[in-house]
């Protein structure tokens, strides 16, 4: 229980010199990202001169190769590829000093580090700040929207800041938290030393922030920021400012992020349980998570495809999705939302696995029902993968798809549902302790509920036909993204900082943040259910001037939303630094996260747990989930 | 359970429901319905609602109660009672939603063919869609910048866009269909009101989006004969103001003799002046040039965003009608 600052006092002796400029960090980066830069420059330059193609210097064909060659340029510097090109090249292996492994002192966090709970916190931290700017966008154009007309936007800024807000909060918050959380959390509950691959985990986290800076330098460039929304349709994203290439290319560099760390997930939760953790003793997080990543891995190159070839129509000129050139309009919708689809889902999965464990935690009851918990979240995953094209029921589409869509969109209510009435069941004669990641829990459940039965509205054709693209969407994925994941994010790191920090938060700042965020979520999203069945559309900065009391309200109330997240900052930055120390298992929860120091030992257990029982058995006399010290037996397959 | 708890359960469901019924019935949440369908979309949407008031109900009365009831004490460390399932109740929470989705997805089927049934005789109409106007084509041949359809009879609307995806809408009739180049696209709808409606865009097609506005004016059967008779209301106004509203120019632009103010374009009164500056021959000419070819010279300040189709498009006779009109009321 000592702070894990002072805590090692066997960290390598910093290198001087010379050695600096070539060690593997910042100095290093400072004159290897030029060098990438330049490399970027010349390539095309130079085969365009030998090609003897004019123009020589080509903006849009620079600029696409720069944000491939300049991000790896940071990556080489920072120390991202240095064991493999060492490895690669040959040369006799050097045995792991653990140097690059743990955090020692606070400049720890801001190298590549391989330590799966140090990735965790700078996921975590990262994706904050994110949220944060992402946030900010919002709030920007609902000062736009407190009065119809145009007020402080031209229409292209308008654009750009909605399209940014999704993007930033999707590919760089929603996403990338669950995963810093996961990161923490997984190695921990499965009873590992770390993830499978812990340099792969720390290249994965490295690429979040060039993601996250290419985004937002893309809104700044000469000419102009991707304007055509965050789902950047075909034909018009071709036709976009400079800014769609520095969107398309920052899609790619977060998408590949997503896939590395759910590769890393899947070979950790499947070959780095500690014995006895069959999968039928797996936390839900676990659950969660495990079918999370298979939704990664398998959806995601779909949208790398989609914006690779939506670029490859602007820069190459190439007609996927040209009509005039033959290509296919429609096309981009349908590889956009087989993965967009069930992007969603990833968007959620690993919240339902949080909410599984506060709610059990906290009630003092097993879970009800976790088999078809575990099996719930399988259907989801299969589910998932068969209603892409509900997306598109006005777009035109195949007319026979709309009526399989609708029905597969609707047979997804039920595995839903069963997680809902689980977790009701888990609460029912319980002892609910009322702290902070409950309180989350339960504004989840309440909030999910409402976003889950608009999404039945939406799921029906008849009904989506009359309110697609109108305000009734932005309100219904609100209550999904928002009243879901946001609201599961607070929670999970509510119920983890203790665990990550080693100190406890303040209570009566976390309630206040809950019911500030609460009140002010529902009075700002809950009112565009009506004006959007009334008939305002999504992505205008101007309307009828009939929506001008409703949109006021919504804008006032939403920077009340903004602002109950300084509370939060507040209470985060503050606890970190100087809140009480956290005992290793404040919640006296069953899994095995807890039943080691706050925070862990650098390689998370002294001894190896046995884990000989189910992770929720509150109540069961004598029950214990996992016992340490026990002579390891030998390893033998379980059912 | 005991008695008692379900009596209370009970009374908290009831009471979330009326106050959900409350709202849903107190609010209109939907437009007038103007048509057929939309009157058949709107009882879609009240049979979900109905449902929805039901599982909803249940779910906070379970959680207000929960609230209520299972609070533990400061001091209380005890745990509750190590229940692992119910095999009959999992069983009911996975067949009654099953059941009424399937119900939802039965009504929604069978409304949407209904809705996309045109008869045997409808009026076609084309629809064509281009940043940031529609323009609508009669059997006739006759063309209009806004729709108008006769009550009480089929149309179908033969919908397809020139340049990106946009999305025709009458929130009053419901019904919708993105606007897809290359693509034709149909949308049936059977007015049941005589009036005028909104045409809106609803998919984010660039920068006058917001912009992207007509109307739609339903009349009676014979109102419609007598308007198709007289080649529809002649517009009031120079020739060229009708070219102008048919090709959406005061989406972008502001012109006071037209009474459009949009601000994405140069603001087509100082036409005189611009083509001072610019040196780029007469005034016609440069406005001339200016629509054929909106990239031969841009005014300073504003991106080049213009679709480059209006030369093709826009026949030579009404193209010199809008160019006098331009340069006639500018100064």
């Amino acid at each position: 229980m000592t702070d894990h600052h002072d805590h090692h006092d066997d960290a390598p002796l910093a290198p001087s010199g010379l050695r600096r400029l070539t060690a593997p960090g910042w100095l290093r980066v400072l004159w290897v990202t030029p060098i990438f830069f330049g490399i970027g420059i010349g390539l095309p330059v130079l085969i365009r001169w030998l090609a003897a193609w004019h123009p020589i210097w080509k903006g849009s064909v620079l600029v696409t190769v720069e944000l491939v060659t300049t991000p790896i340029g940071f990556l080489v510097g920072i120390g991202g590829f240095d064991y493999w090109a060492h490895y690669a090249s040959g040369r006799a292996t050097r045995a792991e000093d653990h140097s690059g492994h743990g955090a020692r002192s606070w400049r720890d966090y801001f190298r590549v580090n391989t330590d799966h709970k140090v990735i965790g916190i700078q996921y975590v931290v990262t994706t904050i700040i994110f949220f944060c700017i992402g946030g900010l966008f919002a709030m920007l154009f609902r000062a736009e929207l407190a009065q119809p007309g145009d007020q402080y936007f031209n229409p292209q800024t308008y654009n750009v800041l909605v399209s940014n807000h999704a993007a930033l909060m999707i590919f760089l918050f929603v996403i990338p938290a669950f995963a810093g959380l996961g990161n923490y959390v997984i190695p921990l509950m499965i009873g590992a030393a770390d993830m499978a691959f812990p340099r792969l985990n720390a290249l994965s986290f490295w690429l979040l922030p060039i993601a996250g800076v290419m985004l937002l330098t893309g809104m700044v460039v000469p000419g102009g920021g991707p304007s055509a929304g965050w789902t950047c349709y075909a034909p018009l994203c071709s036709h976009q400012p400079l800014g769609q290439v520095f969107f398309n290319m920052g899609v790619q560099w977060a998408g590949a992020s997503s896939i590395m760390t759910a590769l890393n997930f899947l070979v950790t939760i499947i070959t780095m349980r500690a014995p006895g953790m069959t999968f039928w003793r797996m936390p839900l997080l676990v659950w969660a998570n495990f079918t999370t990543s298979m939704l990664v891995v398998i959806a995601t190159p779909f949208i790398a495809g989609s914006q690779f070839f939506v670029m490859f129509d602007r820069v190459l000129h190439t007609n996927f999705f040209e009509h005039g050139g033959g290509g296919y309009v429609l096309g981009y919708q349908h590889i956009f939302w087989f993965y967009s689809h069930p992007a969603v889902y990833i968007m959620m999965l690993p919240g339902f696995g949080i909410i599984s464990e506060v709610i059990a935690v906290m009630s003092r009851k097993p879970i009800f029902g976790y088999r078809l918990m575990a099996l719930s979240l399988m259907a989801i995953l299969v589910l998932g993968f068969s209603v892409w094209a509900h997306h598109m029921f006005v777009a035109g589409m195949a007319g026979w798809l709309r009526v399989p869509m609708m029905v597969t969109s609707m047979v997804i209510a039920v595995p839903t549902g069963i997680k809902i009435f689980s977790w009701l069941a888990t609460m029912w004669e319980g002892r609910i302790r009322f702290s902070t990641p409950m309180l989350f829990a339960l504004g989840f459940l309440s909030m999910f509920v409402i976003g889950g039965l608009s999404g039945i509205y939406l799921a029906s054709v008849p009904i989506d036909i009359h309110a697609s693209d109108t305000y009734f969407i932005v309100a219904h994925i609100h209550y999904v993204l928002f009243g879901g994941s946001v609201f599961t994010i607070f929670c999970g790191i509510y119920y983890w900082f203790p665990k990550m920090t080693g100190r406890m938060y303040d209570e009566r700042l976390g309630k206040l943040h809950f019911w500030l965020t609460f009140v002010g979520f529902n009075l700002t999203f809950f009112p565009m259910h009506y004006i959007g069945l009334q008939g305002m559309p999504r992505r205008v900065a101007d309307y009828a001037g009939r929506f001008a009391d409703i949109n006021l309200f919504i804008s006032i109330a939403s920077f009340g939303l903004g602002a109950s997240t300084l509370v939060f900052l507040y209470n985060m930055i503050r606890s970190w630094a100087h809140g009480p120390l956290a005992a290793g298992n404040p919640w006296r929860a069953m899994t095995l996260e807890w039943q080691v120091s706050s925070p862990p030992p650098i390689f998370n257990f002294d001894e190896l747990p046995q884990v000989v029982g189910n992770p929720y058995e509150y109540g069961v006399p004598g029950a214990r989930h996992a016992i340490f010290g026990a002579p390891v037996p030998e390893p033998v397959a379980t059912e | 359970m005991r008695r008692g708890s379900l009596i209370q359960l009970t009374a908290i469901a009831l009471v979330a429901g009326a106050i959900t019924t409350a709202v849903a019935l107190a609010v209109p949440w939907l437009p007038v319905d103007a048509g057929q369908e939309a009157s058949r979309i709107q009882f879609v949407f009240w049979f979900v609602t109905a449902i929805c008031i039901g599982v909803f109900s249940v779910v906070v009365a379970v959680l207000v109660y929960s609230v209520w009831k299972f609070r533990a004490g400061p001091d209380d460390d005890s745990d509750g009672p190590p229940v692992h399932g119910h095999t009959g109740i999992e069983i009911a929470w996975t067949a009654v939603p099953a059941v009424l989705v399937t119900a939802i997805s039965i009504v929604s089927a069978i409304v949407l063919a209904q809705n996309g049934d045109a008869g045997s005789n409808p009026l076609v109409i084309k629809v064509t869609a281009q940043q940031f106007a529609w323009s609508f084509t009669y059997p006739d041949g006759k063309t209009y910048g806004s729709l108008t359809i006769p009550k009480g009879r089929h149309t179908k609307l033969d919908i397809t866009a020139n340049d990106v995806i946009h999305s025709f809408w009458v929130p009053q009739l419901s019904q919708k269909q993105d606007a897809v180049p290359g693509q034709h696209n149909f949308l049936v709808v059977t007015p049941t009101r005589t009036g005028t409606f909104p045409v809106i865009c609803t998919e984010l097609c660039g920068l006058g989006h917001s912009l992207m506005r007509s109307h739609v004016t339903i009349l009676s059967a014979a109102e419609f004969v007598k308007w198709q008779k007289g080649g529809g209301q002649a517009a009031a106004g120079p020739p060229g103001l009708s070219v102008y509203r048919q090709n959406g120019c005061g989406g972008c632009h502001t012109f006071r003799p037209a009474g459009s103010n949009g601000k994405i374009g140069p603001d087509l009164d100082n036409l005189k002046q611009f083509a001072a500056q610019a040196h780029r021959g007469p005034l016609t000419a440069f406005i001339k040039e200016s629509i054929a070819k909106p990239a031969a010279y841009l005014q300073p300040g504003y991106p080049n965003v213009m679709p480059p189709t209006y030369g093709a498009q826009i026949p030579a006779d009404k193209l010199a009608q809008l160019v006098q009109y331009l340069a006639g009321g500018s100064r």
